[in-house]
């Protein structure tokens, strides 16, 4: 086997997925290692595996054959085996050899650990954001928010309304709010596969707080009717309205510290 | 209202791969937003995208770590400074230092250390100061001030 060395890390940092580190030359001497380890880790029923061939410099036919047999094996208990930091050069070959048709290959550890976290583990994650309370701000904080949903396998349609979402809450939030130094509007949001949370907090005008909890209480408790009017005024209110339209749940808190607005949107597609 | 110079953004984000596009997208909006020219908004992008993902593939290792970036918009410059947890092995994080520095040493250099130094390089090549600091608890500030390379029409 000479110089290559096949380390076995269990359960990467609080997630499901296990770690297998390869080192050397993958070569036909290497399968009863390779055996080894994976009858190990099939006997310790974990799910996920992650092959790191970041210092791998050969990596035989036979070897891969092997490896898709343990895949498989896994599959069939709901998990997989996925690689991870290939060289070019190897990426080239199994790319020839159709390889990348079975297995899925990511360019490190991390993304592999990060993308099955995701898919299986349900994660959520969260960004958060504080930025000057000035409309020409917004496009490009809608536009974040929108590529962030797409970059997490939402469809194009149910991005493009989270950003109408995020458009005319922070508009709202730059309109009604206090601006000047300081005065920045802060933003959080929440994604996860099945839905996506999002919560814009700022300091409100308070010459405008009496007006806009009076809009609001009457937008949302609005019976959802197609062309109904919005308030007493049909201009006044439209961007809640639409707000309330696009998502599963709408909630407006004013308080001395300002006005908080959550949006929850399920994913729609 | 609008207030004046300069304006203070403060993101953080997941250390995932996944965010960088959607980042370095928003600093470069939210720069030609103030009149800086697509192209100073471009290059800033550059820039932002080989930090992040050296503080992501570098300083990242737990599946909770964030990636923190504050950046500010003066009149003739922009000043960046993105923190990551630096939980990563410290002798990858030396090696960043050492590519910033320029002096990669020799086992650097057969490690694969070219890529990060790539990314620094141009980084540097970018802007007019770049200063990176590991404090005593890894945490990994890199910070970076680009300065207005062409004067844009006002609207």
């Amino acid at each position: 086997m000479g110089s290559t060395t096949i380390d076995f890390v269990s359960a990467q940092n609080g997630s499901g997925a296990t770690v297998v580190r390869v080192c050397g030359e993958l070569a036909v001497d290497t399968i009863p290692k390779i055996s080894e380890t994976f009858d190990t880790i099939l006997d310790k029923h974990l799910p996920f595996v992650v092959v790191d061939m970041m210092g791998v410099s050969l990596f035989s036919s036979s070897v891969l054959g092997h490896l898709m047999g343990y895949r498989e094996k896994l599959v069939s208990k709901d998990g997989d085996l996925v690689l991870a930091g290939l060289s070019l050069e190897i990426k080239s070959e199994l790319n020839l050899l159709g390889a990348n048709r079975v297995f899925k290959i990511y360019n490190d550890v991390q993304s592999a650990i990060n993308s099955y976290r995701w898919d299986r583990e349900h994660i959520s994650q969260s960004l958060s954001l504080s930025f000057p309370s000035e409309l020409r701000f917004v496009p490009a904080v809608r536009q974040l928010a929108s590529r962030v949903a797409r970059q997490k396998n939402y469809g194009s349609r149910d991005s493009f309304r989270i950003e109408t979402i995020v458009d005319e809450v922070c508009n709202n939030a730059v309109e009604h709010g206090k601006s000047g130094r300081g005065k920045d509007v802060a933003l959080n949001l929440t994604i996860d596969r099945e839905k996506i949370e999002l919560q814009v907090v700022n300091e409100t005008d308070p010459d405008k707080v009496a007006v806009l909890k009076e809009l609001s209480t009457s937008i949302l408790k609005a019976p959802e009717k197609p062309g109904s009017a919005v308030g007493t005024d049909r201009k006044r209110g439209r961007g809640l309205a639409l707000i309330k339209m696009l998502s599963n749940d709408l909630r407006i808190d004013f308080s001395e510290e300002g006005t908080s607005v959550h949006v929850t949107r399920r994913r729609g597609e | 209202m609008e207030s004046t110079f300069p304006y203070s953004v403060r993101l953080k984000f997941p250390g995932d791969l996944d965010y960088i596009a959607p980042v370095r997208k928003f600093v470069a909006e939210m720069l030609q937003a103030v009149n800086f020219g697509p192209k100073f908004a471009y290059r800033s992008e550059i820039v932002v995208d080989e930090i992040c993902y050296n503080a992501i593939t570098f300083g990242c290792q737990s599946p909770d770590a964030t990636v923190e970036i504050e950046f500010s918009i003066h009149e003739d410059r922009m000043e960046l400074v993105i923190k990551d947890p630096g939980k990563g092995d410290r002798s990858n994080r030396e090696r960043l230092r050492h590519a910033v520095d320029g002096n990669l040493r020799e086992a650097d250099r057969k490690a694969g250390a070219k890529k990060e130094k790539l990314g620094l390089e141009i980084v540097k090549m970018l802007s007019e100061e770049l200063n990176f600091e590991i404090d005593n608890n890894n945490l990994t500030s890199v910070r970076v001030v680009r300065k207005r390379e062409e004067v844009s029409a006002k609207p």
